[in-house]
């Protein structure tokens, strides 16, 4: 039963998704408690499953000999399914409000559901092809989400949107092969599964691959030099940046990096490798690299987008790091930062959505008109910079210990890394917030006279992500010691 | 049920002459022929495969019951069998999607001697595919020459003319080039059946005599195929002939008339010079290199178009390469790899040139992007085939062009040398594909810009055109069979050339 | 556990937070109302319960509490030794002080509630800091020091006070994410990040890794340093003083510099351990640094014609005088540097407060500007004059001593080069304090013939304003008298830590 299950979980979104177009709803009200419920029961049941995970296997269906779509509940993945069904209902809760102002909801609600199901796909991936599979759908299912404005912006970002995510997986795809070919199994086994026996004088063929491989998945998660696609598709709705494109879509990303590092080729055979220090030294670049950006961005989703290529190399950061320490950081940057930055951008949304405004400069005195989002804001933007007491110093404090474990030089210069990105995330956030509630002595708060809080459906999600990431950030004790067990099972 | 023995050449013969009979009938009833034509051929070759696979071996069927060398032979095997089959259903649906097209692109007076072409063309292939007779594949391969211009030029303007004049040039090159390679090989093995000359080439191989001739021989035919069928720097005639044409002729050429050419060359490769031999000679990394430089410069060029069905013409010659490349592999795999390719791009490349045709008819017949915005609304049922053909093309899981791209590079990796080019070649192309199908898929899902007359444009229902949407629904469920079942077909083309032996 | 620990955090944390919620809500709906008796008197009270709270509870004795653990096998950790007993006594003290001061300065500045309920919540927070019983609870406090003294700088909301708060606050960040960089490397080759009298190196661990520990170690002093002022991450002082209200500055500068200073002594000796540093490039470099930071910022200060900034530049001097006593890792300088630590925190108090006097009475902001007012204020005046003799080094006032140990301390170090130049750098600089610091009260009580006298009459400010004034100069005067409890208390210190 708990098999079919993880089928049902997956298809089940997909489905309700395709429906909302088909089916009569009585106005707006109908529809929107229809899709919340179909969210939530999908929710219900992704954690009924997570509590009660199968031991078995599920082969829905096979391409070629070995090469079938499979699926499991593994530590991983019921970390990423948990992540992606605590938010995508909250996220729909807000989109209810924001996308009054758009049109052609349904088309909306539609993809983003779909896209629910094969987040979740990824998740409980059980070997690489099918991890492969979702991730080419994701890109595909996304892609009428940025298109959404259909103005011609909208056109440009899909256009290199699409253009990164399937050259991304083209390259990927020669790690998977390699994978297919080398492996003793194309299952994801905790410690990899090449057989060195095989591959034999190979070696640097191996490494060259690893790369290749690890920058197609990562160019989901925007890394240097791939990074471009992220702040362009911020044109998308903000449900869309602040749920795909900071949260769900960039973390499957990471996931796969995650995947195919500890899982398929294993880091006994990478660790202290030049493609090691390659990918490393990539990562490190993009933390630097996007904060600046970011800072010179004046426009205020495309700054979160940029502060997200950074902090999503946390993530990867923690990845490379090739530790069990590491994947740990790494898993929880992942999780701490899905909260801290779509609580930003929802906050950036209700901004967008009450006031009209988009850019940096124009957010001054909307502090004391705002207060409940601002204040959000604020603890977000803390959180991003990793100030103690909030999660995303738990975060940042685990990617360094495991840096300055793992002996690395490179890792150091990565801890130097952190810091100054959060620096500059300091500046860049900060700056922002100091304009909201100090405009200046004779700021004339008239002109901002239309400009107030939203209602609860907006304001719901954003006090659920303050108090999470309070609790993460005060009491990361068994967060952590989970995400140690479940790397616990990788060998090393 | 030996009687199915016949059936090849029945299909031969019968296509041969529906040819003449059509010009006499009505237009009408040509067509009415024509179809009813590649239906029962269909059909038969289905039976033939039936047979061939019940039986688990191939036959020869002795044309008059003469043996060799005097009389003609005829060699099915379970390959031939699937090809006949498959050329067939594309043929028909590419008949069936360009339907409209005919009707109104092609005089009336002119109607009758498309269906005669058609037909020389689908008996040449099938003759192409079965014949066991180097000199009989010569001869089919010029009948196919002439009917495949005739395609082109029976849409009368300019364009078509110079392109079918240079499609002549360039095929009567290759074909010379082949006839040249012929007379070499006969010359020196003193026979035209394929099994013969085998036998006479294996043992000049073993005694070390007329190696030079041998390989000149093979290099010429190679070289006069591959300009048959648009290898890389061989290509400039293939975007005229297929951007201007009338759509079923664009199809049915670049899915089909090209792809029995390589048939013809893969058969060569094994039946007549013997695949260990070639695999041994440096012609095949020849092959190799041009493959590689096609995926690239194809989809380079392709990528630089401003006119879809240009574009999707240049996408041919960048999958033509990707066929190549996997000859060129010089392994078994790498061969079904380019079979299963072949076969993945007939039912693709038709489709898209199909569904081309409904967004151009949607958008006022303009072929430019700039006009095209906004057709995927107009024609719903196009922009989805479309869709699901560019998504082929770049390989996404689910559609044919995946599998065959997963072939490829899992032969690919076992290589030592040809490996990491093969896949970087595979990726950036991969990349190149994505680029121009996917900024086509994008556009036509755009809202229109200003500067478009909409007076031009309509909406056009399904109904409106219903061979179109048959046709167009017919292919998308093929793609899907093809990317979701590949394991049979797979099967079948490993055993076909097994037999091939 | 011991309440009294978390109640002395959390009394005037709370306290703060009140008022400040009652701040919020008055700034949303656009209409501050004027700061009523009844706030005034909640302030105080406040105020002096959480100050006795905090010392009864720092002289209860050595007692600790753990909280949570808060990451992965660190825990919220308080824990009061004889240091934090020193930081948080110096600490009320000020803070009394500067809090009676403030409920007569801030009426014309504005915004009270706000002002009061950041300073009762940064109470709680240096509180905190000094209790703190490891170096992650001290970065979290270290970290929310920053954050809420910042609003205090930017008090004003003008533009420029916008910016020099923002100027104020990534320094500091800056300096405080070096110190995180740093507290990593610790983490990884300490045996534990609890304060441990003399350090708790792991010397198995540390074998083969010196470099990149030395490395850390640094970034860490310079990261912490920028919250103390030194080169070459001090440009925030001259810049957030003169903008700030006089208070904030006062306790900017008398207070929280010094918990940089204090935050560099809980790395180096309690944490890595004076041993592993002595000798090495860290040492010099940190002392080149101090030393630099000593002679610039007299040399900036003697040349700033605004009294305010020019105090701040002495205070980036003066506070590398503690860091570079920290820096000669041998006990009498370390005796002297706390000593240092505890006088100039008084002694800047009151020059600050001083200085808010003036602008208060009369606006000048301009050291020029200042002549002849010994008639007018003469209580405020003498006060000055004791703080400057303090500040210089001159007996009997505390400065002597603590220079007095700083000095010796060099000497007896025995580092080549330094043990004499350390000294003759002090040496200068205090000529240069006192080329900056007496012109004011030589005007004041000169003022010469061009100046107008004016009618004689007494100016003095209001007794809330001059008592604290008189109470700061009269501990920086007791300090130089009576030093002997201190010094011994210090010893104290000095003896576990070189033990």
């Amino acid at each position: 039963m708990n098999k079919i299950l993880m089928l049902i979980v997956v298809l089940f979104p997909i489905f309700s998704g395709v429906l909302i177009p088909m089916l009569p709803f009585r106005g707006r009200r109908a529809m929107c408690i229809f899709i919340e419920g179909c969210a939530l029961a999908e929710s219900a049941l992704v954690f009924f499953l997570l509590q009660n995970p199968p031991a078995e296997t599920l082969t829905v269906f096979r391409f070629t000999g070995n090469l079938s779509i499979t699926f499991r509940v593994d530590g991983m993945g019921a970390l990423f399914a948990g992540m992606a069904s605590f938010l995508w209902p909250l996220a729909l809760l807000y989109s209810f409000e924001y996308m009054k102002h758009e049109h052609s909801e349904k088309s909306f609600f539609l993809f983003y559901l779909i896209t629910y199901g094969i987040t979740l796909g990824i998740a409980l991936a059980e070997n690489i092809l099918t991890m492969y599979f979702f991730f080419e759908m994701l890109s595909m299912a996304t892609l009428p989400l940025i298109m959404h404005t259909r103005t011609r912006e909208a056109f440009l970002a899909s256009r290199s949107y699409l253009y990164y995510m399937l050259g991304g997986a083209a390259f990927a795809f020669i790690g998977m092969i390699f994978i297919l070919t080398y492996g003793t199994t194309s299952s994801f086994v905790p410690g990899g599964v090449l057989d060195t026996v095989k591959i034999g004088d190979k070696g640097n063929l191996l490494l060259l691959v690893y790369v290749l491989c690890f920058c197609g998945f990562s160019v989901k998660t925007a890394v240097f030099p791939f990074s471009s696609w992220l702040p362009k598709a911020g044109v998308a709705p903000t449900p869309v940046t602040a749920l795909l494109h900071a949260v769900a879509v960039v973390n499957t990303g990471a996931f796969a990096a995650m995947r195919v590092t500890y899982y398929s080729f294993g880091t006994d055979l990478l660790r202290g490798t030049w493609a090691q220090n390659v990918v490393m030294a990539l990562v490190v670049i993009t933390i630097v690299y996007g904060c600046s950006r970011a800072l010179k961005e004046t426009h205020l989703k495309r700054r979160l987008a940029w502060s997200t290529v950074s902090n999503l190399s946390y993530i990867l950061f923690g990845v490379v790091i090739m530790t069990p320490l590491g994947l740990v950081g790494g898993m929880s940057h992942m999780l701490f930062h899905s909260f801290m930055k779509i609580c930003s951008f929802f906050c950036a949304g209700a901004v967008i959505y009450k006031t009209g405004r988009n850019y940096v400069y124009e957010l001054d005195g909307l502090g004391r008109k705002m207060p409940k989002v601002f204040v959000t804001f604020t603890v977000s933007s803390l959180a991003l910079m990793g100030v103690p007491g909030l999660c995303g110093f738990v975060s940042k404090w685990n990617l360094c210990r495991a840096a300055v474990d793992s002996e690395n030089p490179l890792a150091y210069a990565g801890v130097a890394a952190l810091m100054v990105s959060a620096l500059l995330t300091a500046i860049y956030m900060l700056t922002m917030m100091i304009r909201a509630f100090f405009p200046g002595r004779d700021f004339d708060y008239g002109k901002l006279s239309e400009a107030k809080d939203p209602n609860w459906l907006m304001l719901l999600p954003l006090a659920v992500f303050v108090a999470v990431m309070f609790c993460f950030g005060l009491r990361s004790g068994p967060v952590i010691r989970f995400l140690q067990e479940i790397t616990g099972v990788v060998r090393f | 049920m030996d009687f199915v023995r016949n059936f090849p050449f029945i299909s031969i013969i019968l296509s041969l002459f529906s040819g003449p009979l059509s010009s006499i009938l009505s237009g009408k009833w040509a067509k009415r022929i024509n179809t009813a034509v590649i239906a029962v051929i269909g059909v038969m070759s289905a039976c033939v495969l039936a047979y061939v696979a019940g039986t688990g071996e191939e036959f020869i069927y002795y044309m008059g019951h003469f043996p060799a060398p005097w009389g003609n032979e005829i060699r099915v095997g379970e390959l031939e069998a699937f090809m006949a089959v498959f050329f067939c259903i594309i043929m028909l649906l590419c008949m069936l999607g360009g339907m409209k097209e005919r009707l109104t692109q092609i005089e009336e007076s002119k109607q009758n001697l498309y269906y005669i072409m058609v037909n020389l063309l689908l008996c040449s292939l099938l003759a192409l595919i079965y014949t066991n007779d180097l000199f009989t594949a010569y001869v089919f391969v010029e009948i196919n020459t002439i009917s495949a211009c005739g395609l082109i030029m029976i849409r009368q303007n300019g364009r078509t003319f110079e392109a079918a004049i240079r499609y002549m040039i360039m095929s009567l090159l290759g074909s010379g080039l082949l006839l040249l390679g012929l007379c070499f090989l006969y010359s020196v093995t003193g026979h035209l059946l394929m099994s013969n000359i085998q036998q006479q080439v294996r043992l000049l191989t073993a005694m070390g005599e007329y190696h030079i001739p041998l390989m000149v021989a093979l290099c010429l035919m190679s070289v006069g195929l591959a300009i048959k069928s648009a290898l890389y720097p061989f290509h400039s005639w293939l975007p005229d002939a297929y951007g201007y044409s009338t759509v079923s002729s664009a199809a049915i050429l670049s899915s089909l008339v090209s792809k029995g050419y390589i048939f013809l060359l893969i058969k060569i490769f094994y039946r007549v010079i013997g695949f260990d031999i070639i695999c041994e000679s440096k012609v095949i990394h020849v092959l190799y290199v041009f493959g590689i430089m096609g995926m690239i410069m194809g989809s380079v060029s392709a990528i630089r178009e401003d006119n879809i069905r240009r574009m999707i013409a240049y996408s041919s010659v960048a999958q033509v390469g990707y066929i190549y490349m996997g000859l060129g592999l010089g392994t078994e795999a790498g061969v079904v790899a380019s079979i299963y390719h072949v076969l993945s791009h007939a039912a693709t490349k038709s489709l898209l040139f199909v569904a081309a045709s409904g967004l151009t008819d949607a958008s006022g017949g303009s072929v430019r992007f700039k006009d095209l915005r906004g057709a995927g609304y107009r024609h719903k049922l196009a922009g989805i085939a479309f869709m699901v053909g560019s998504l082929s093309m770049v390989g996404l899981p689910m559609f044919s062009g995946f599998i065959s791209k997963l072939l490829f590079s899992q032969e690919a990796v076992g290589h030592t040398h040809k490996m990491l080019p093969t896949l970087i070649a595979l990726a950036v192309s991969t990349v190149l594909n994505a680029v121009y199908f996917m900024k086509t898929v994008i556009s036509i899902y755009m809202p229109p810009g200003e500067e478009v007359e909409l007076a031009e444009s309509r909406n056009i229902a399904m109904r409106e055109q219903p061979g179109k949407s048959v046709a167009l629904v017919c292919f998308i469920i093929l793609n899907l069979i093809m990317g979701l079942n590949s394991e049979p077909i797979i099967h079948l083309i490993e055993t076909g050339l097994g037999m091939f032996r | 556990m011991n309440p009294w620990i978390l109640l002395s955090v959390a009394l005037p944390s709370v306290a703060g937070i009140l008022l400040l919620a009652v701040s919020f809500g008055e700034y949303i709906r656009g209409s501050e109302k004027a700061f009523t008796r009844g706030v005034q008197v909640y302030t105080a009270a406040a105020l002096a319960l959480s100050a006795s709270v905090s010392l009864y509870t720092a002289w209860q004795g050595e007692k600790e509490c753990s909280l949570f653990e808060w990451l992965d096998g660190i825990l919220v950790y308080f824990r009061i030794d004889a240091l934090g007993r020193l930081m948080v006594t110096a600490v009320s003290i000020a803070w009394l002080l500067i809090g009676f001061y403030s409920l007569a300065y801030m009426g014309h500045e504005g915004k009270e509630t706000r002002y009061f309920g950041f300073y009762l919540l940064l109470y709680g927070i240096l509180t905190g800091l000094s209790f703190s019983g490891n170096l992650v609870t001290m970065y979290f406090f270290y970290e929310l020091m920053t954050l809420v003294s910042m609003p205090l700088v930017l008090h004003s909301g003008s533009r420029e006070a916008v910016m020099a708060a923002l100027k104020y606050l990534f320094y500091s960040m800056c300096g405080a994410y070096c110190g995180l960089f740093g507290m990593v490397f610790l983490y990884r080759y300490c045996h534990t990040l609890d304060f441990t009298a003399g350090g708790a190196l792991n010397l198995a661990a540390v074998q083969g890794h010196e470099g990149i520990l030395l490395t850390a170690v640094f970034v860490m002093i310079l990261g912490f340093g920028a919250k103390a002022g030194m080169l070459p991450l001090h440009s925030w002082l001259p810049a957030a003083h003169p903008v700030a209200p006089s208070p904030a500055s006062a306790l900017l500068s008398g207070t929280i510099v010094k918990f940089g200073a204090l935050a560099v002594i809980r790395t180096v000796y309690y944490v890595v351990g004076p041993g592993f540093l002595r000798g090495t490039w860290v040492q010099y470099v940190w002392m080149v640094l101090a030393l630099l930071t000593v002679f610039m910022g007299s040399l900036l200060a003697y040349r700033e014609p605004v009294l305010k900034k020019r105090l701040a530049y002495s205070t980036v001097s003066q506070v590398s005088y503690i860091l570079f006593g920290i820096s000669l890792l041998v006990p009498d300088a370390v005796e002297g540097a706390l000593l240092h630590m505890v006088v100039h925190a008084f002694v800047k108090c009151g020059l600050f407060l001083t200085a808010g006097v003036f602008i208060y009475r009369f606006g000048y902001t301009r050291v020029d500007r200042l002549g002849g007012l010994g008639r007018k204020m003469p209580v405020t005046l003498w006060c000055y004059t004791v703080f400057a003799l303090a500040l210089t080094g001159i007996p009997p006032t505390g400065g002597f001593v603590s220079k007095w140990y700083l000095a010796e301390g060099a000497l007896q170090s025995g580092i080549p080069v330094f043990s004499w130049l350390g000294p003759v750098v002090l040496l200068v600089s205090a000529l240069l304090t006192a080329g900056y610091l007496f012109p004011v009260t030589i005007k004041g009580f000169f003022p010469g013939e061009e100046k107008d006298p004016g009618n004689g009459a007494k100016e003095e400010p209001s007794p809330l304003m001059l008592i604290p004034l008189m109470v700061l100069a009269a501990l920086a005067l007791l300090l130089g008298i009576m030093p002997n409890p201190l010094i011994r208390y210090i010893s104290q210190i000095t003896l576990e830590v070189f033990s």
